[in-house]
């Protein structure tokens, strides 16, 4: 009787100690949730008569969205945006330089200080440090760069949007995939090395037949990671491009945003919401079960 | 000690009474550092005459941004008292949505309201017949020119008289210049401007010169449409108007404050404020004797006739929500004084909307100014209704089509129509 009484007031106590957070988590992450998907059922707007008077209109939203190419067209980029940025450019660099940081090289504290400083601008001041680089045609500093080796200038948020913010989100995000990379080689006993090395493995068969089995697991969690905080920059792609030219850069973060705050059509934006959200659900379980990752 | 008592009450209740005298505070949001300066000394005058504290808050700069944030505000109630509105095409929309505090009475009863112009006045009333806006400052808009850049290559200065001698004269500078001949703003990044700035002025003299029909309803289908969007294509085809860099964020930036200075772009529309803010003594990219080297055109219509497009410069209203209407609105009309028009006008070079300022010494000093003052009362405008904010977004989408070369005329009105359609429901549009 008295463990029960014991056992009762420890769980009071968890309780107590877990109810901030709760709290919290209902008043900022279930209630917005549960609000949007309510959201996406009516046709609330930020002008308007739907301002005063929104009202239910069933899937209408929905329809809409299905009919939309501007909605298709956002998956896409959003889907190249993803797999040029976190699976190529970051993956591929971040674990270039995870690898040559584990050599004994000159300036190693150096170069990984220059690696680590894209991290530290927020997405905005990135973007916008990014723009002096490549916009306004030959006064683009990126211009002035590429004329000293005799190529045209051009102004590149135009001619390459897609390109140039997919550089740029690799240019922020190599430091991530460095550090988390990085960490997973560090698990990978020097003695395997050692071994293949005697055996007379040439570096590019230790890479494929150690390096990369072994690190397979952190690759894969990496790339999860990689993929999710992709599809949710807005700031940067803002301070860019807003989206343009054309939708040639309206990812889907940037495309919610311009249905509810360019158009003001909340309850569509939304709709684009909570469909955007149910892919990236769908898509993250697939790649989880497929890859067997443990998370 | 009873006096030490009683005098340290009395310091209380003083100090209680003041602290109630100050403890109105009415919010204003305004646009940029200019706006800022240019209302400094009327909120010292608000403070002074009804003792409250005036907080101004800057709004973000493009239109756009400011807008958006607005009426996020707007929606979720915690806006501002008083603000201004960047856009004429906003104002129906925001009225319907109950966010503005009617003033028809308040500003019939104002005493500058005999000394507006009457376009000022026709500007503020809403569909409903009601008064939602202080009509303080016009934005008079016509085709600003390269007096010097033509005159050098030879090529006539005279009013254009029709659509087909504005793009003809367009190529001739093209041609002889090597200059582009003409822009209106377009695309998506000039957010409501390619509305305001460039469609508008061409409706107006085209042959269905209107978007509403006498119900009300947004009538897209009009042949005046399509033919302004021909107009964009041919200019657009023939490369006669910059096009790159109205694709990219800023769209303004190249075309206004940098190829129409250097004389890469030799036409463009604007407003009275170029000759202030773009160009003038408030820009960062001067052109020396602004008035002398740079012409004004009218807009010609399709086939005759001439126009000169009248807005409201962001407008002021009063938050329907506001905790304290009544004084918002006295605060509202304490904007309108001369002072602070005249103040509007030298800072960011928009036509005071009274009469009377023409006898202010210092609106005298405003040189370019005074003349298109004189003439403000020959402005036309756009009849207003609801939903011209999506009109504005379509507008900005079809030309950004047609920007991109990815559709012809017919095709940029189908985006227009089909976009305000998907947007507002079919009933809202004929």
């Amino acid at each position: 009787m008295a463990r029960n009484s014991h056992e009762k007031r420890a769980e009071r106590q968890w309780l107590l100690i877990l109810l901030p957070s709760l709290v919290l988590l209902l008043a900022f992450v279930i209630y917005p949730a549960i609000y949007s998907v309510y959201l996406s059922f009516t046709n609330e707007a930020l002008t308007g008569a739907a301002a005063l008077r929104p009202r239910f209109v069933g899937f209408r939203n929905y329809t809409r969205l299905f009919n939309d190419a501007k909605f298709w067209n956002a998956l896409f980029v959003t889907f190249v945006f993803v797999i040029g940025s976190a699976v190529i450019g970051q993956f591929v660099l971040g674990l270039i330089s995870a690898m040559a940081l584990r050599r004994p090289i000159r300036f190693r504290r150096l170069f990984s200080s220059i690696i680590l400083l894209p991290n530290a601008a927020p997405e905005v001041v990135a973007g916008f440090m990014w723009i002096s680089m490549l916009a306004g045609g030959e006064n683009a500093t990126l211009s002035r760069i590429v004329s000293f080796f005799g190529v045209t200038p051009a102004d590149w948020l135009q001619v390459f949007p897609l390109s140039m913010i997919i550089i740029v989100n690799t240019w922020r995000g190599i430091a991530t995939a460095m550090i988390l990379l990085t960490a997973g080689l560090s698990t990978i006993p020097a003695e395997i090395y050692e071994a293949a090395r005697m055996d007379g493995a040439t570096p590019s068969q230790m890479f494929r037949r150690i390096t990369l089995p072994l690190m397979m697991p952190t690759i894969l969690l990496y790339m999860l990671i990689s993929a999710v905080s992709t599809i949710a920059v807005f700031g940067l792609v803002y301070a860019l491009t807003r989206g343009g030219p054309g939708g040639a850069t309206e990812v889907v973060s940037i495309y919610i945003y311009n249905q509810s705050f360019t158009a003001f059509q909340l309850g569509y934006g939304a709709a684009v919401a909570v469909v955007a959200l149910v892919i990236s659900l769908i898509l993250g379980i697939a790649y989880v079960r497929a890859m067997k990752v443990e998370v | 000690m009873k006096k030490t008592v009683l005098g340290g009450l009395c310091a209380i209740l003083l100090s209680a009474v003041s602290t109630l005298a100050q403890a109105e505070i009415i919010r204003i949001a305004n646009h940029g550092q200019a706006g800022i300066d240019a209302m400094k000394s009327t909120v010292e005058r608000i403070e002074k005459k009804y003792g409250v504290t005036v907080e101004v808050v800057e709004y973000p700069a493009p239109d756009k941004d400011y807008l958006t944030k607005l009426l996020t505000e707007l929606g979720a109630g915690n806006a501002p008292d008083l603000f201004s509105i960047p856009t004429t095409a906003a104002v129906a929309d925001m009225v319907e949505a109950g966010y503005l505090a009617p003033v028809t009475k308040e500003f019939k009863a104002w005493d500058g309201y005999a000394n507006l112009y009457d376009v000022a006045k026709a500007l503020a009333i809403s569909p409903d017949g009601e008064t939602y806006v202080m009509p303080f400052m016009l934005g008079i808009q016509e085709i600003y020119y390269r007096k010097d850049v033509l005159e050098k290559a030879g090529i006539s200065t005279e009013q254009p008289k029709t659509w087909r001698e504005l793009l003809d004269r367009a190529a001739e500078i093209k041609q002889k210049t090597g200059a582009y001949g003409l822009l209106f703003p377009a695309g998506v990044s000039w957010g409501s401007g390619a509305f305001d700035e460039g469609f508008q002025h061409l409706l107006v003299g085209s042959k269905t010169p209107q978007l509403v029909d006498a119900d009300g309803k947004l009538d897209l289908n009009g042949e005046g449409i399509k033919d302004v969007f021909g107009v964009y294509k041919e200019l657009i085809d023939k490369d006669l108007m910059p096009t790159q860099p109205l694709l990219g964020p800023e769209p303004w930036v190249v075309p206004k404050y940098q190829m129409f200075p250097e004389g890469k772009l030799a036409a463009t529309t604007c407003g009275s404020w170029c000759y202030i803010f773009d160009w003038g003594r408030e820009s960062k990219n001067p052109i020396p004797e602004v008035t002398k080297v740079v012409g004004t055109w009218t807009v010609p219509g399709q086939n005759s006739g001439q126009y000169v497009l009248a807005n409201l410069a962001a407008p002021w209203a009063v938050n329907a929500k506001s905790a304290n209407t009544e004084l918002a609105i006295k605060a509202l009309m304490e904007i309108g004084s001369i002072e602070t028009q005249v103040s509007y006008a030298a800072r960011i070079g928009n036509i005071p909307a009274s009469k009377d300022a023409a006898k202010n010494a210092d609106f005298q000093k405003l040189t370019e100014l005074v003349p298109i003052h004189a003439a403000a009362e020959n402005g036309v405008f756009l009849k207003q209704a609801s939903g011209f904010g999506t009109v504005a977004e379509g507008v900005a989408r079809a030309t950004e089509a047609l920007l991109r070369k990815e559709t012809d005329a017919a095709g940029a009105q189908k985006i227009l129509a089909d976009y305000v359609k998907e947007t507002l429901g079919d009933d809202m549009v004929k």
